[in-house]
């Protein structure tokens, strides 16, 4: 371990890959900043220029730019109210009424501090908890990764929000059907390509991540137009007040920090849970654990309702890479990216990872701590500049997001069918997103349909075509059991709840 | 409350019906998959998959149907009244225009079909100074291409039109 450690030492240290977590930071920051663009799109992005870089140096970057699409997204909240992704919605209970307070500068900075507390301790418990993970998970079979993909599959879907549980599965089903487009690799016969040449190596990840995260989030702001708040942002830095935070603050939120962090970590972890809901759960949860005078204040600038889903959404952002990095399941949209992006290095993500490919297995947990790093010291100082570049009018940003993604796409393949195929889609994922489908579970189901094919072959050739694989080991049956679970407790409340409304209707009724 | 046809056709039922026609062409399509002799006897083929999810995503797209409540006439109108927000014109205008940059893409090159993409993108939001009207487009197009050919050696073909003079 300690080996792996130091070769990964090693490569994070490496001048490109400094470059690549500074670059990833101050890109993600910008773009979390933007309103209606997350760390999903922003990834989404980035992955073209990725594939001209080592697997590492492509993976730290991403990283790098995930960071900082959460802090940016972050500095919106707090500014002007207008979180840049769901993680940070949190953010904005405390975070803007402290701005409105002309306390601005001090929400940033407990904001930059709470995300580094977050991001550290997470990362070290990424330290100590991956290797551990992946030494277990080296003795999965091919049914238990099998089992292991439906939990994933199925609590992406349980998480996805109230309402959108079956929509969500109908998204992983639909992922996996794309995922069966083109030559089939076990047996070698053509699936679903209509005698299309261009069809049959399936359709390209680069290709449908930019479809529907870059190119269809963008044309969906065209769609439906936000508004500009560039100068009022512009103008809310300019006067954000002191960034000094005193001692007693410190005092005050330092346990809150290291208590959201320990939680958002665990609850990264899970898969597709995330940073959304680690960060409302921090908040419910030290709002519960303030003493009177202070829960008072939470929803109207308190400072440990800004630190909690601060440090929180940090620690589950690095929490989730768990899942990833290990077993080759990733716990949500941005690292369904990020796993898809690794597979298209030729590397195969799981266990092996950790034995196989170690720099890339280390540098990626060590980078994070340099990560957190750029932020809080460049990055912070930096913000007021750094917004300077939203002062791009609207109506110049969208056509060159637009630009940049199409070409990202053409300069892969130089094949312009791919670059008609990526606006079909995006239009597509623009009348999914009106019909509020969630898109994330989407890719997911894309991206891990070949590995569960590949595994769910196995399984039944081992067993003779019978569905016993399902419950022959512990651990397959603990993976079945878990996902059966998840997969019918969203039904179960529904219709607990359905039922319990309805008797209390006809208790109104009879009073 | 009476059931209209209105109300019965609420989105998701829509969405659910759509789905559950992608599935039943997926699903017909699954039995035009090949199989090689002996196949019927394996415990799993190139079929069996795609099997599964048609059966998924029909039972899926089925309780989407059943289970969504029927909204009432009121909150359709409701609905109607969110929807004119969107600017459809200008949506349709863009994805005209990157139809046409793919075309152009073939036909001009790289450079000037860019550059007219941004000019004509840059038009459609409203931007109608000059000097960003055109800066921001052939000059910025020039130098992504000089650093894509010059710097890192990408290859990008110059477009049949100036192929053939």
């Amino acid at each position: 371990m300690l080996e792996g450690i130091l070769a990964g030492l090693s490569t994070a240290v490496m001048p490109t890959n400094l470059m690549m977590v500074m670059v990833g930071c101050f890109v993600g920051t910008f773009i979390g900043m933007l309103p209606g663009l997350g760390p999903i799109s922003a990834i989404a992005l980035m992955i073209p220029i990725t594939y001209g870089l080592d697997p590492s140096s492509g993976m730290i970057l991403m990283a790098g730019v995930y960071y900082g699409a959460v802090f940016g997204g972050s500095t919106s909240s707090i500014l002007i109210n207008a979180p840049g992704c769901s993680s940070t919605v949190v953010t904005a209970f405390d975070g803007y009424p402290m701005a409105k307070k002309g306390q601005a500068g001090k929400a940033l900075a407990l904001a930059a501090y709470a995300s580094f507390t977050g991001g550290t301790l997470s990362a070290i418990l990424l330290l100590i908890a991956a290797p551990a993970l992946a030494q277990v998970s080296l003795s999965f079979q091919s049914s238990d990764y099998f089992a292991l993909m439906l939990v994933g599959l199925s609590a992406v879907a349980a998480f996805a929000g109230k309402g959108q549980v079956l929509k969500a599965w109908m998204m992983t089903i639909l992922g996996l059907m794309l995922s069966t487009v083109g030559i089939d690799k076990g047996i070698g016969v053509e699936r679903f390509t209509f005698g299309l040449t261009d069809l049959m190596d399936g359709f390209s990840f680069l290709l449908l991540a930019m479809a529907t995260f870059a190119l269809g989030e963008i044309l969906y702001s065209i769609l439906k137009p936000e508004p500009d708040t560039s100068a009022e942002e512009n103008s809310a830095l300019s006067e954000i007040g002191s960034m000094k935070v005193t001692k007693e603050e410190v005092k005050e939120v330092a346990p809150v920090a290291f208590r959201s962090s320990i939680l958002g970590f665990f609850v990264g972890v899970l898969p597709g849970a995330g940073a959304t809901i680690a960060a409302f759960l921090s908040y419910g949860l030290e709002r519960n654990l303030a003493p009177k005078e202070k829960r008072s204040e939470f929803g109207k600038g308190s400072i440990r309702g800004l630190v909690a889903p601060e440090a929180a959404n940090n620690a589950a952002s690095s929490g989730s890479f768990v899942p990833l990095l290990t077993l080759g399941i990733p716990g949500s949209g941005t690292t369904a990216i990020m796993l898809g992006a690794l597979i298209s290095y030729g590397i195969q993500p799981g266990p092996r990872l950790f034995i196989d490919n170690p720099e890339i297995f280390w540098s990626v947990i060590i980078s994070m701590y340099f990560g957190n790093l750029v932020l809080m010291i460049l990055n912070l100082p930096l913000i007021p500049y750094i917004s300077k570049l939203l002062a791009v009018p609207r109506t110049v940003l969208l056509p060159m997001i637009i630009f940049f993604s199409i070409t990202g796409v053409y300069l892969v393949s130089f094949n312009t069918v791919d670059v008609f195929m990526m606006i079909l889609i995006a239009v597509i994922a623009i009348f999914l997103r009106l019909a509020t489908f969630p898109l994330a579970p989407l890719l997911l189901g894309f991206i891990l349909g070949g590995l569960m094919e590949e595994n769910l072959r196995r399984s039944l050739m081992l067993s003779d075509g019978e569905l016993s694989f399902l419950w022959e080991r512990p651990i397959t049956l603990s993976f079945t059991v878990i996902s059966v679970l998840v997969l019918v407790a969203p039904i179960l409340l529904t219709a607990f709840n359905r039922r319990r409304a309805k008797k209390s209707v006809f208790v109104d009724e009879c009073d | 409350m009476q059931s209209t046809p209105q109300s019965l056709l609420n989105r998701d039922r829509v969405s659910g019906l759509i789905f559950l026609l992608v599935c039943l062409i997926y699903g017909y399509q699954t039995t035009q998959i090949q199989l090689f002799p002996g196949d019927e006897y394996e415990a799993f083929t190139a079929r069996t998959l795609p099997y599964l999810l048609t059966t998924a995503g029909i039972i899926m797209s089925l309780l989407l149907i059943v289970m969504s409540p029927a909204k009432s006439p009121t909150e359709q109108n409701c609905n109607t009244g969110s929807g004119s927000s969107l600017d459809w014109r200008l949506l349709t205008a863009f994805v005209v225009l990157m139809v046409a940059y793919g075309v152009g893409l073939t036909w001009l090159g790289f450079v000037l079909a860019t550059s007219l993409f941004l000019l004509a993108g840059f038009w459609l939001l409203g931007e109608r100074r000059k000097a960003v009207l055109l800066g921001a487009s052939f000059p910025f197009v020039t130098v992504f291409w000089l650093l894509l050919t010059k710097v890192l050696d990408i290859y990008l073909e110059p477009g049949y039109l100036f192929l053939s003079l």
